[in-house]
């Protein structure tokens, strides 16, 4: 087998056949990658998939094509876009940290010490990040399976299978803090490095917090197996019952009797109408009921006609025509002749002719009604006379 | 605490009364708020009161509410007939879907799809023919059956334009009659899975 030479050879070919392995990693789910169609994405020049091939990126099988599973691990892992919750991973990882502890502790050369130093300290942010990855994706995982699965055993299989996850990774957690807190104390206080401890700080944050989640998911796993399991029981029992049914035996053998026997909820009852009797006062007084007659009536298509009631003959006094008159003032044409006159308003009313003769009174009455409605035409001072016991506000034209 | 007769208790009174459930995931906001009403503790104790002083028992289920009698004013053979529907008409939707139940959606069309695609379903559709009128078509039948439902408000029609329906809480109900009936041992023994 032909490996990449280096780190650079290994990018630019990524780079050279970054559509066809973004393509096919898009597919890498249907399982249905042909040779053809990789021709196609590569210009049909079958060297550059055999260069692929060659160096274990591609693997053929018959006329199909996938990526590698290494490749696939490596481009899920980093796009976090894994199915599966790994767990063997941090276990691999908690083992390298110890390890990496001990050659730590019998390692002289301050250099060297360093480097392990350093690989103990990028295990650790590793181990942070994949338990909370694997948090997130248990959580999703329950959720999927429990709202798409059709299948209602796999279903069930699946969750207590998701629980056991749960329960591993709980494991795993546990593990972790026992290796911070208890079995490498000592390395912890010997080791002072600054970052190693906003490290372990930050990692302990994030056990904590995955913890708290996985309480949360555990609950959650619980409560879904608990709603399968009572589905799955009542779908058994309708079974059961239905069959008893068809049987005719139903009655006979089961106590169905006596359970509705105990039971009157009202959903066993023909739907009840209330007959409540009409009210006679609404029906003689209602207007919008007499329509409501009618259409029934009409309905109803009796050939009953009733006959008009005939009112008496009109009398006579109704029938002549008398005139009565009535006296207006043109207050507008009062006003317009105000306005060519220098007197006050009430001099002028009370000097005006009118048409018919005014009293004294009426008089008075025409001078209010102008004052009032065309106040914005006039000018009213702050000047009184008096005639006649009448206090009258001296007012002119403007 | 003295409390006034709760808003809407003429309307609770009307839908309960007519045999229909008020549901709390209803998409009719109006039965909504009577649930809420009837969910406030101390509105349903008073309403219990209520209620029982005209002789209708008013009965809390998961997340649903009914009435019942003291004494009941049907007779068995009427029950037992309902109940015999109830258990066809849920047996048949069961086998259109286990997980039909509170939440599930469903279009009378989606099911006469299926008819064609599965026998059991086909059988226990004709099984159900009886609730329809004479020479209806299948899809009529499942209609038909729908209808009865909702006019129980045991399922709802949530959106007119697909005709989806929404199956509500009081399904519920249904469910625990059946967990109900007991079968004894012996003869659950003697039935074929």
């Amino acid at each position: 087998m032909i490996t990449f030479s280096n780190i650079k050879e290994l990018i630019f070919a990524m780079k050279r056949e970054e559509k066809l392995l973004s393509e096919m990693f898009i597919k890498r789910k249907s399982l249905s990658f042909s040779y053809d169609m990789a021709m196609r994405m590569v210009n049909q020049d079958k060297a550059r998939i055999e260069f692929l091939i060659n160096r274990s990126v591609l693997r053929k099988n018959d006329h199909f094509l996938v990526i590698d599973d290494m490749f696939l691990q490596f481009f899920e892992n980093i796009l976090e876009v894994n199915e599966e919750i790994n767990i063997s991973y941090v276990n691999e990882n908690l083992q390298h940290i110890k390890d990496n502890i001990l050659y730590f502790f019998n390692e002289r050369n301050e250099n060297r010490k360093y480097s392990y130093l350093r690989t103990i300290k990028n295990t650790f942010r590793k181990v942070g990040d994949i338990t909370v990855r694997n948090v997130i994706d248990l959580r999703r995982h329950v959720e999927t399976t429990f709202k798409n699965e059709p299948n209602y055993k796999n279903k069930k299989s699946k969750l207590e299978h998701l629980d056991q996850k749960r329960e591993s990774i709980i494991n795993i957690i546990q593990q972790t803090e026992q290796l911070i807190y208890e079995d490498e104390d000592t390395f912890f206080r010997a080791a002072v490095d600054d970052e190693l401890n906003r490290l372990v700080i930050d990692l302990k944050l994030k056990l904590s917090e995955s913890m708290h989640n996985l309480i949360e998911i555990e609950k959650q796993i619980i409560d879904y197996l608990n709603q399968i399991k009572y589905q799955s029981g009542v779908v058994k029992k309708l079974r059961k019952i239905k069959y008893l049914r068809d049987q005719f035996i139903i009655e006979a053998e089961t106590n169905i009797k006596d359970v509705l026997n105990t039971r009157s909820p009202l959903i066993f009852e023909p739907n009840p109408s209330y007959p409540l009797k009409l009210s006679l006062y609404e029906l003689q007084n209602n207007n919008d009921i007499l329509e409501s007659i009618k259409t029934v009536a009409g309905r109803i298509n009796s050939d009953y006609r009733s006959k008009p009631e005939l009112a008496d003959s009109i009398s006579e006094e109704y029938l002549t025509s008398g005139v009565q008159d009535n006296m207006l003032i043109d207050l507008l044409e009062i006003n317009e002749g105000f306005k060519t006159t220098k007197d006050d308003l009430f001099t002028f009313i009370m000097n005006y002719e009118f048409v018919k003769t005014l009293s004294f009174e009426e008089r008075v009455t025409v001078f209010c009604q102008l004052v009032s409605q065309y106040d914005t035409d006039l000018n009213i001072t702050e000047d009184y006379k008096s005639v006649n016991n009448v206090e009258y506000v001296l007012v002119y034209t403007k | 605490m003295e409390i006034n007769t709760p808003k809407y208790t003429a309307e609770i009174f009307e839908t309960l009364s007519k045999g229909q459930f008020i549901s709390s995931n209803s998409t009719n906001k109006f039965i909504r708020t009577l649930y809420s009403i009837l969910d406030d503790e101390d509105n349903f104790e008073y309403l219990f009161d209520y209620f029982n002083s005209i002789n209708f028992i008013l009965e809390k289920g998961d997340q649903y509410f009914y009435f019942s009698r003291k004494e009941s004013k049907t007779n068995l053979e009427r029950k037992l007939e309902i109940a015999y529907k109830w258990i066809d008409i849920l047996d048949f939707l069961k086998t259109y879907d286990n997980a039909f139940g509170p939440g599930f959606k469903f279009s009378p069309s989606e099911i006469s799809i299926r008819l064609d695609v599965d026998v059991d379903l086909k059988t226990k559709l004709k099984g159900l023919r009886r609730f329809a009128p004479k020479k209806s078509s299948y899809i009529e039948v499942i209609k038909k059956i729908v209808e009865t439902l909702e006019k129980n408000h045991v399922v709802e029609l949530e959106n007119d334009a697909s005709q989806t329906y929404k199956v509500l809480s009081s399904f519920t109900y249904l469910e625990e009659l059946i967990l109900t009936i007991n079968i004894p041992e012996e003869i659950a023994d003697e039935i074929p899975e």
